[in-house]
């Protein structure tokens, strides 16, 4: 990030600075847009659907989305399934562990609000945002891998809009 | 053994001690002493016409009024299974591990003992694997139970 916090500084000693910091903007944004690694990262029943969205027939490689298994290299965060009081405060702790920009997706009813587990249950988590900031939801039980593609399209539609010095 | 050779065979074997519970499953249901726990088990599993060396699964019961215990075991060398259970009180439920007897029973008997506050005696190593590590509003699976994050189910008519 070290770049990116002091290329507004370099660029305003240019002149004609405002044009030069636009275009690194957009080509910055559009670079993080279209390579967006994701977490390998599944609890429950949706990280069968998101393998399968990964696998060939769907295929999240043509979008520029390749699974890490370290939240170190990781830009955004899938939350695919249910997430239970003993696995919260370690998805927190991804989360802090993945280096900045990052985004969060919550996929299906139980990383959005509890899902079948909202009523009668001692161990989940009423939804993911209570304890990390999520940028898309997409509902379903589990979402169709159509719906989880479109889901990582917004996030990408939502970094385009970003400026770099917003990215945090 | 079919269902009606097991259950003959089983209130012979271990006389006076044991009382067959009617069903219309295909296994018999027996319910035992807690005290008998222990000699009930070693029987099944070392009576050589029953040989039930496996242990399908164990899980607590709260009724309201008591609590309970079933155990499902098996033998697949003579292919028959049955079930049977123990009933305490609920402020006072304490039984005997059969680990002894089955090993897996141990990660069974914690859950029990985690879930449902019964106190499992000679149990090697009974510490929380499944509620969270900061957990403090008691035994989930009792009735009535309550916390924090909990809505019940509403009554829907
Ligand atoms: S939303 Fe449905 S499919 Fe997804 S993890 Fe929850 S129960 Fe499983």
């Amino acid at each position: 990030m070290g770049v990116i916090k002091k290329l507004p500084v370099y660029t305003e000693h240019i002149p004609g600075g405002a044009l030069v910091t636009t275009s690194v903007n957009s080509v910055l944004t559009l670079a993080q847009a279209k390579s967006l690694w994701y977490l390998l990262f599944g609890t429950a029943c949706c990280a069968i659907e998101l393998m399968a969205t990964g696998a060939s027939r769907y295929d999240f490689d043509r979008l520029g989305m390749i699974f890490r298994a370290s939240p170190r290299q990781a830009d955004i965060m899938l939350v695919a399934g249910t997430i239970t009081h003993k696995m919260a405060p370690r998805v927190k702790r991804i989360y802090d562990q993945m280096a900045q920009p990052r985004y969060v997706l919550a996929m299906g009813g139980c990383a959005i609000g509890g899902g079948p587990f909202y009523y009668d249950s001692y161990s989940v988590l009423k939804g993911v945002d209570k304890i990390i900031p999520v940028d898309v939801f997409v509902p379903g039980c589990p979402p169709r891998p159509e719906a989880l593609l479109q889901g990582c399209l917004e996030v990408g539609k939502k970094i385009r809009t970003l400026k770099i010095d917003e990215w945090s | 053994m079919t269902k009606a050779e097991l259950t003959a065979h089983i209130t012979a074997g271990f006389t006076g001690r044991v009382q067959v519970l009617e069903n219309n499953q295909p296994e018999p249901y027996f319910i035992v002493n807690p005290d008998d726990l222990v000699a009930f088990a070693r029987y099944l599993h070392d009576d050589p016409a029953l040989q039930m060396t496996f242990l399908m699964n164990l899980a607590g019961v709260d009724t309201g009024e008591r609590f309970e215990v079933v155990y499902s075991v098996c033998s697949y060398q003579l292919k028959h299974r049955l079930l049977f259970k123990i009933q305490m009180p609920r402020d006072n439920a304490e039984f005997d591990t059969v680990m002894q007897v089955w090993p897996a029973a141990n990660w069974y008997e914690r859950e029990v003992w985690e879930l449902f506050g019964m106190t499992v005696r000679n149990h090697p190593n009974l510490t929380r694997f499944l509620l969270a590590d900061d957990w403090n509003e008691g035994f989930p699976m009792r009735k009535g139970w309550t916390g924090t994050d909990f809505i019940p189910l509403p009554d829907r008519g």
